[in-house]
């Protein structure tokens, strides 16, 4: 599903951000990007939905050969690609029904079927008849399985999350960790970057090990 | 690895082309309200915004609106530019006849009048004081006349027409107020260069106004842009609620100077029909017609679109998420 052949990325300042990173990725997949903050396991997954491109090396997602996407396609490469983000990101003016809504709206879905995959999407996360709330009102724990919601109303293939736990105590952060679990076991491929490493090892996954760039151990 | 199975792999599924159409077309639909609904959230900018749009739209407007009135009012009327034709010869003699008869016929002649000596010296001692300045004379030393209202309207026409009167048999001298004709033809062509010049410029002037205001809004939907670009929203779906903002707001302008026009003309519209009554003429400002204001309508929208579309479009392309 992800693979990533001789990847190198240099930022425009001359930072190394990734070195010569080759691994792949099975469709379903559980795998976990690791590694102290600046090792590069955002921009590995920035890679993958086309945010940053390789300075040297092919990504290839789902059989497409990233690296070489023209900008038009872009937005469809995203289409099939789940975000969670350790800020989760929500539209803090639109009510979460809106928010979890957003990527189907893109996609052109009828309203109708809208309604019944949001909903859907929020009782998956536990949050059934919340719809209405404005993300304020919501406690963290609430906000990042609104966010997550929201990565995964659409059924993308791939779901891409980055320190999702970051700000969570230890009982949400197991607690979100098995709902990506869940998710993988449904067919979707999961890859999350954290550096919570008691969580990983409490968890039957594989590990990525980044480290300065460089994939240091599996 | 079952990436050739998936086939174009990480695209959300297949959609069809009927189907991206629907969508297409429902997306628009739903904008068409949704962002004149978010317009009106705030009615106070808004407003200010189509008071601006309308100001600009409508001064113009109401300029070519007047420009309009004057060089298609009678002008003859007007200014009267009659010519009098002096006669060498008296009125009755068969040269003043032949001459009368030609002028008649002439098509390039609207009116001809014939005022005799007699007529002509019964008016002019009708005049208080002349009385006296005559009775000096033992004849009539008055010539007779003949009153040309020519057909033409452009004063190097008319101008023409005298000369070709001039040279004619039993004629004296022409004389009319040729200067004054041509230079209002000369000032009515130099305002008509300084209204398509003051359309442009405001015209550029909405898309400007449209696109500042469109630019303050994307600022404001910088966070939401870039998430709706993070979970595959195109640039051309991005622009689009900007489109149709840009859309909303060149519109309610247009309405808005269509009502300052209107209103200008009825406030004006005493007046001036004071000013043409002294003049003999039937001159008067006329409002809009209903082609007109559907004109008006149509190039405040698209003026929106215009500047929406020029302003925006690159800079939503440099929002990308991080």
């Amino acid at each position: 599903m992800l693979v990533f052949d001789h990847v190198s990325k240099r930022y425009p300042n001359g930072y190394d951000a990734l070195s010569d990173v080759s691994f792949t990725v099975e469709a379903g997949a559980f795998v976990f990007l690791t590694g102290p903050s600046g090792a590069g396991k955002s921009t590995l997954l920035k890679m993958i939905n086309g945010v940053e491109r390789s300075s040297r090396g092919q990504v290839h997602v789902a059989g497409q050969n990233i690296s070489r996407l023209p900008a038009r396609k872009i937005p469809g490469l995203r289409q099939g690609i789940g975000v969670v983000f350790q800020n989760h990101q929500l539209l803090f003016d639109r009510r979460v029904y809106d928010n979890v809504a957003l990527p189907l709206f893109i996609a052109g879905m009828k309203p109708a079927e809208i309604g019944r995959r949001v909903r859907a999407a929020l009782s998956k996360v536990g949050l059934t008849g919340r719809e209405g709330d404005w993300p304020e009102t919501l406690s963290g724990g609430e906000q990042q399985r609104v966010g997550i919601a929201r990565a995964v109303v659409h059924r993308p293939p791939i779901l891409l999350a980055d320190e999702p736990t970051g700000n969570l105590d230890p009982d949400l952060s197991r607690e979100i960790m098995s709902l990506f679990l869940q998710f993988s076991q449904l067919g979707v491929t999961v890859l999350i970057a954290t550096h919570d490493l008691e969580l990983v090892e409490s968890m039957p996954a594989r590990r990525l090990q980044l480290q300065d760039g460089r994939i240091r151990a599996e | 690895m079952n990436e050739s199975a998936t086939g174009s792999g990480a695209h959300l599924r297949q959609i069809n082309r009927t189907d991206r159409l629907k969508a297409w077309s429902r997306h628009h639909r739903q904008l068409f309200r949704s962002t004149l609904i978010t317009l009106l959230n705030q009615p106070g900018a808004l407003l200010i915004t189509w008071l601006v749009i309308g100001i600009a739209l409508s001064l113009p407007i109401l300029l070519s609106l007047a420009l309009r009135e004057i060089s298609e009012a009678d002008t003859r009327q007007v200014i009267q530019p009659a010519m009098s034709v002096y006669l060498s010869v008296p009125s009755e003699s068969e040269t003043a006849q032949a001459l009368l008869k030609r002028l008649r016929a002439s098509s390039a002649v609207g009116e001809v009048r014939l005022i005799t000596e007699q007529a002509a010296l019964a008016e002019f001692s009708s005049l208080a004081g002349f009385g006296d300045v005559l009775n000096a004379f033992s004849e009539n030393p008055l010539p007779g006349i003949i009153e040309v209202v020519p057909r033409e309207r452009d004063g190097a026409g008319i101008k023409l027409l005298a000369q070709q009167i001039a040279g004619q048999d039993g004629v004296d001298q022409v004389s009319f107020d040729a200067a004054w004709l041509e230079r209002l033809s000369a000032i009515l062509g130099i305002l008509e260069r300084v209204l398509y010049a003051l359309g442009v410029l405001f015209s550029g002037a909405v898309i400007l106004i449209i696109g500042n205001t469109l630019r303050l809004t994307i600022e404001n939907q910088r966070g939401e842009i870039e998430i709706t670009k993070l979970f595959g929203g195109s640039d051309s779906f991005v622009q689009r609620p900007f489109i149709y903002r840009g859309f909303w707001l060149g519109f309610g302008g247009a309405l808005l100077a269509f009502f300052i026009i209107q209103s200008s003309l009825l406030y004006l519209s005493g007046p001036v029909e004071r000013l043409a009554q002294s003049y003999r003429s039937n001159f008067a400002l006329e409002a809009l017609n209903f082609g007109e204001s559907i004109g008006l309508f149509a190039l405040g929208a698209l003026l929106g679109i215009l500047g929406s579309w020029v302003s925006v479009w690159r800079y939503l392309k440099q929002i990308q998420p991080k």
